[in-house]
């Protein structure tokens, strides 16, 4: 049964597992997924300050419900971020999960430090240490393909890291398939730390399902629903480059590090249509009806044999507008070279990007770069990219994310947007407050998909919005007005859709229509039997959500780290459809004070006792 | 009537899988499905859906003294079946195989196949009946 999967806990520096149950109490207050990664991760939080240390742990958590007829399944992957230094998290698609839980398994803590290279291969609940030593060096495509061979099973599942990871790159990503990555907060740096390249999944168990026929049933009338809606029929058709003209055309792209906003009437050049001639058809993560990955071939140029799946609207964002280019084709290659490194395509664009605007103010120069670093130019992306990844030359430096800024001065602080040492990503929040306030007060630092408030954008009367949020919010994007209400509402939806493992777009997401609070009550009563009315899965939300705030908080985080870079207060921006839009810092407080009372946490961001109380979490931390 | 599969619109959701065993063992196990996706997707991520043709020449039944028509009827069927049918469309599992019985008239897969990669076909000169399969018929209560 669904609610029978189990968490392994792995040591690696003896080489010793034991799997134990999840005791119901943790389902029926975090479910799975995120949740219960936040629970296992709280304890041990606040006594590991330094991510490589071999007590850090790398948690897997597949979703409540992954791998039956549904949407998506999803997973995430937790530990102490090396990139940012503090929670680390990333929520992961494609097969991995779904795989996981057809071993028995849902959870995994990795904690220890191999003394060779090693992977993990998970078969029906039982785990083998193999010898990893001959996968060093090899990209993530390779080392997925070396570990299916070995298994004789093309069916095996594989989440490893690349070189980039091996080398401790600070934002290196754990992949796994063609395409899918735990990308965010540098989470495959810690599995480099451990020597542990990869963990190897393949089940063959029965997952129960508490009520099968009336889930059947249910679940056949929510996708007829959920298909219905223009914005998974457009996903579906060109995934999420279609956001591009949408973010170009109102101005908030981020170009040359968010120095601007929008590239005008170049902007065809890099929306969904110029995607199309590479494409060759859409593929689907692991149970979903969506399908919203491109299958990319570049069959001549320069590129030529370039072949993957993707890019997203991020990486076209990132390693394009933002290092100030708009060759599709050299991003489309970037983009695949950062998936086989092992590297995060946003922070690996953010970082070019930042070092690309101290160039150019003079800030560093070539006694430190070796190269020149122009905006827009194709080829020292792509050999920043390789330096990068394998530790060379100035690529050693920017290796190190914003940790970098010790390395290269004071000034050099100023240009690096980011939000508590996690940067800004491919867009450029002083237009929509909604996404400002969020970036703000992700938990995992700067991050628009913590809560992705977005329904404001899609010209909803504000009687609707109302209705739906339950307060007073402007339909227009500048506005400031009900934003935190917005930001509050989608940080509590996310977090048990992370926890379920179901895919955010097609929740609440770009449209009113999705799955919401109601369909993740039913969903839940007829996979597991467990009963939440939708106002108790809503409090679920929070309480993950506030978990996480509980462990940041612990550690010195509060309001005033609840903010975004001095660019977006100070420099309005200066040209384009948003012109001279800019974040009023007494505006931005005040949706602070709403943001916070809404969540129960006091004035300085921290959550109340008697919040703690009413959430079950006074216990917790 | 027989699944029609048009395997350049699969996505490799996999969704098929799971809803043709949810549908017939009232648990999720993508192993014990009736179709089967072939995945290529550490290359070209090609995906390749198989299930049964509802042949009317059974090869699979080649040398038993069965009645063909009874056993089209039936999900699970014994092991040796799968290595004899030339399309690879019989998938095996632990000593069974699972062969599609078109969910007496209604399948789930198709209820799923959101690309149109999985299609019913009635052929006009029907190499099968829909009498034939028609018995046992359930879950209807879905909308189309």
């Amino acid at each position: 049964m669904v609610l029978d999967r189990k968490i392994a806990y792995v040591d690696l520096s003896d080489g010793s597992y034991e799997i134990r149950k999840i005791p119901m109490a943790w389902r029926k207050k975090f479910l799975g997924g995120r949740g219960i990664n936040m629970r296992l991760l709280s304890k041990s939080y606040a006594s590991i300050p330094d991510p490589f240390s071999p007590h850090n742990p790398l948690i897997f958590g597949a979703g409540l419900l992954s791998g039956l007829p549904g949407f998506g399944a999803r997973m995430n992957i937790t530990s102490r971020s090396p990139e940012s230094g503090h929670l680390g998290d990333s929520n992961m698609g494609g097969e991995f999960g779904a795989e996981l839980v057809k071993t028995g398994l849902s959870h995994l803590v990795i904690t220890g430090k191999s003394k060779k290279p090693v992977y993990l291969f998970i078969k029906d609940g039982r785990i083998d240490f193999c010898d990893a030593r001959k996968l060093k060096g090899l990209d993530t495509i390779a080392t997925q393909k070396r570990i299916r061979a070995q298994r004789g099973d093309p069916n095996v599942q594989v989440a490893c890291i690349g070189p980039a990871g091996e080398a401790l790159v600070r934002f290196s990503a754990i992949r796994s398939g063609m395409k899918s990555a735990a990308g965010r907060t540098g989470i495959g740096a810690v599995m480099g730390s451990k020597n542990l390249k990869a963990v190897a999944v393949r089940g063959t168990l029965d997952i129960g399902i508490s009520k099968p026929e009336e889930y059947r049933k249910y679940y056949l009338r929510t996708l007829k629903g959920v298909m219905k809606t223009k914005w998974l029929q457009a996903l579906g058709k060109q995934g999420t480059p279609v956001l591009f003209r949408y973010s170009n055309a109102l101005g908030f792209l981020s170009v040359r590090n968010n120095q601007l906003v929008t590239i005008g009437d170049k902007g065809p050049l890099l929306e969904a249509e110029a995607l199309e001639p590479y494409s060759t058809g859409m593929v689907a993560c692991f149970g979903c009806p969506v399908h919203c990955r491109h299958r990319i071939s570049i069959e001549k140029g320069e590129y030529k044999g370039t072949r993957g799946e993707g890019p997203e609207y991020a990486s076209i964002g990132s390693l394009g507008t933002k290092v100030g280019h708009f060759d599709l084709e050299n991003i489309i290659y970037a983009t695949q070279l950062c998936n086989l490194y092992g590297l995060d395509t946003i922070s690996t664009g953010s970082y070019m990007a930042w070092a690309m605007e101290l160039y150019q103010r003079g800030i560093i120069d070539e006694r430190t770069t070796k190269i020149p670093l122009k905006w827009g130019d194709g080829e020292t992306i792509v050999e920043l990219l390789d330096q990068i990844a394998q530790r060379r030359g100035f690529g050693d430096i920017l290796a190190e994310g914003s940790f970098a800024r010790g390395i290269l001065g004071e000034e050099s602080r100023n240009y690096l947007l980011e939000v508590k040492d996690f940067p800004i990503e491919m867009t450029d929040e002083r237009l929509p407050k909604s996404f400002a306030l969020g970036m703000a007060t992700s938990t995992r630092g700067a991050c628009h998909m913590r809560s992705r408030p977005s329904i404001d954008a899609v010209g909803l009367p504000e009687a609707v919005l109302e209705k739906m949020y339950g307060g007073r919010v402007s339909e227009r994007l500048s506005s400031y007005m009900g934003k935190a209400r917005m930001v509050w509402w989608h940080e509590l939806l996310n977090a048990v859709s992370d926890s379920l493992g179901v895919c955010r777009f097609q929740s609440v997401f770009s449209s009113p229509h999705g799955l919401g609070h109601p369909h993740f009550s039913r969903l839940l009563d007829l996979a597991t039997g467990l009963h939440f009315t939708p106002m108790e899965i809503k409090r679920t939300g929070e309480r993950i959500y506030t978990l996480e705030r509980l462990m940041i908080t612990g550690e010195g985080i509060s309001r005033s780290e609840d903010t975004l870079p001095e660019r977006y207060f100070e420099e309005p921006i200066p040209e384009g459809p948003s012109k001279g839009e800019v974040v009023s810092r007494e505006e931005f407080s005040r949706m602070l004070d709403e943001y916070y009372r809404l969540h129960g946490w006091d004035e300085e961001g921290i959550p109340k006792k008697k919040t703690l109380d009413r959430l079950g979490l006074s216990n917790e931390n | 009537m027989r699944i029609k599969v048009n395997k350049k619109k699969c996505s490799g959701c996999r969704l098929c899988e799971t809803m043709c065993s949810l549908f017939h063992g009232r648990a999720v196990n993508t192993e014990k499905s009736a179709i089967r996706i072939e995945k290529d997707d550490l290359d070209t991520s090609m995906n390749t859906p198989f299930v049964c043709r509802q042949c009317k020449n059974m090869a699979c039944l080649e040398g038993e003294k069965v009645a063909p028509d009874a056993e089209r009827r039936k999900f699970i069927w014994a092991g040796q079946r799968s290595g004899k049918c030339p399309f690879r469309a019989l998938n095996l599992f632990k000593g069974k195989s699972y062969h599609c019985d078109l969910c007496g008239g209604n399948p789930q897969c198709v209820k799923v196949c959101t690309t149109g990669a999985l299609v019913v076909s009635r052929p006009k000169l029907a190499s099968v009946r829909l009498s034939e399969v028609s018995v046992e018929k359930r879950g209807n209560d879905e909308p189309h």
